[in-house]
């Protein structure tokens, strides 16, 4: 085994893993205690990786992280199915107290209107695999349908004059959501994001809510048990005119 | 399976490491935070379908990969280099250099490193897994686990040779 042999087998181990009974390994650090330049680079090599280890597991974790992932699993599969109803009616009312105790020690679990909207603006502007190209709005419907997701909306003023391209199923905290896509004719789209009025902690009313986020207009408002959430350029016409 | 384990216990005994190697992979805490909860959503989802409850954190994290990797949508198939293109690629760098950043300038280095480098980097640095698991979460061959770590480290030494050399520069008094 040669010096770049060495280096090579070397580069690669952790002192204090298996990859110590690794023959090529063996041999190479036996090497590198008749070889002292070769030993230098292995013991400040070793040195190099202790040091970025460390500091990679130096990174800090957001508070409400553990929370969010938490508060998600409930919404999934909610506890009270697999508990008696008195049990959970007695879990209801704790968490009330606890809650109504700490309110503001508790760090903000983000499942409220404002974050739905930055998030499926973050989704409508990153790159996106359509799940059904059509242009026929049915088709959408009974795709959306099929997989769980808001069928049966209703298409915002203006909307059925655009372009329509097809639909995603995206999701929301374990909540699924229509994602319906627009072309103006302009190389611009515009989304109609629908999802359960319940998914949303503060559904905005029945009157639209318009706000820009990031470079997008939005309008959203609540009809019946689905929240809409219309996004476009600012320029749009549709969003303008809301639901 | 989902019934058998705990699922509080399994976020607090993964959401931090996951989180980790979620945020070397996108460099955004958002995003990052979106990784880790799909992750736990889908095991919340599909989890029962795992046999070896001893599997639950390679699981975690190849979902983890997955997740990012369809979020990426990448077409450009990765290229492989061999381990022996890499030694003399291997520049002296002392290790003080890195133990004078912080963890968001050791990210940021990560992040300058090729794509295709850095999650097996992240996963060898963050949790030490032998390479054998690497290679079932990354599911790519232990040869090619083994070859793309080398070919990262050597791409972040250099990276890090690079960036003390100006900083050396910029200092430099002048005359």
């Amino acid at each position: 085994m040669n010096h770049d042999e060495a280096k090579k087998a070397l580069l690669l181990h952790r002192p204090g893993r298996a990859e110590e009974r690794d023959e090529q390994i063996a041999q190479a650090l036996e090497q590198a205690k008749r070889d002292p330049e070769l030993r230098r680079w292995f013991e400040q090599t070793s040195r190099f990786h202790e040091a970025l280890a460390e500091k990679l597991q130096q990174i800090p974790v957001p508070a409400d992280l553990k929370e969010a992932i938490l508060a998600q699993r409930r919404i999934v599969r909610p506890i009270w199915w697999q508990q008696p109803v008195w049990l959970a009616a007695a879990a209801v009312i704790v968490i009330l107290l606890s809650l109504s105790a700490f309110w503001f020690q508790q760090p903000r679990i983000r499942d409220h209107f404002s974050d739905y909207r930055v998030r499926m603006v973050r989704v409508a502007s990153r790159k996106y695999r359509m799940d059904l190209a059509t242009n026929n709005l049915n088709a959408v419907q009974q795709f959306m349908a099929r997989r769980g997701a808001p069928a049966d909306f209703v298409l915002a003023r203006g909307l059925e004059q655009l372009h329509l391209t097809g639909g995603v199923v995206s999701n929301w905290r374990g909540n699924p959501v229509s994602m319906v896509c627009f072309d103006r004719g302009d190389k611009q789209m515009v989304f109609l994001f629908v999802v359960a009025r319940t998914a949303i902690k503060d559904a905005p009313p029945q009157s639209a809510e318009v706000a820009k986020i990031n470079k997008l207009l939005t309008s959203g408002w609540s009809d019946g048990d689905k929240t809409y959430l219309l996004a476009g350029p600012e320029d749009s016409a549709v969003l303008r005119r809301g639901q | 399976m989902t019934d058998e384990l705990d699922f509080e216990g399994l976020v607090n005994l993964h959401y931090v490491s996951l989180y980790r190697f979620a945020l070397s992979l996108t460099r955004k805490e958002s995003d990052a935070c979106d990784l880790t909860q799909q992750t736990f959503y889908v095991w919340a989802n599909k989890g029962h379908q795992l046999r070896d409850v001893s599997k639950v954190k390679s699981w975690l994290f190849t979902t983890l990969h997955r997740e990012f990797l369809e979020t990426q949508r990448r077409k450009t198939r990765f290229p492989h280099y061999e381990l022996e293109e890499v030694t003399h690629e291997l520049p002296n760098v002392e290790p003080e250099l890195v133990n004078r950043l912080d963890s968001s300038a050791v990210l940021s280095l990560l992040a300058q490193v090729d794509p295709i480098f850095q999650a097996p980097v992240a996963l060898f640095y963050l949790e030490e897994y032998p390479y054998k698991e690497i290679a079932e979460i990354l599911t790519i061959p232990m040869g090619t686990v083994k070859s793309r770590i080398a070919r990262g480290i050597a791409q972040l030494q250099a990276i890090l040779a690079k960036t003390a050399e100006t900083t050396r520069g910029l200092r430099k008094p002048t005359a």
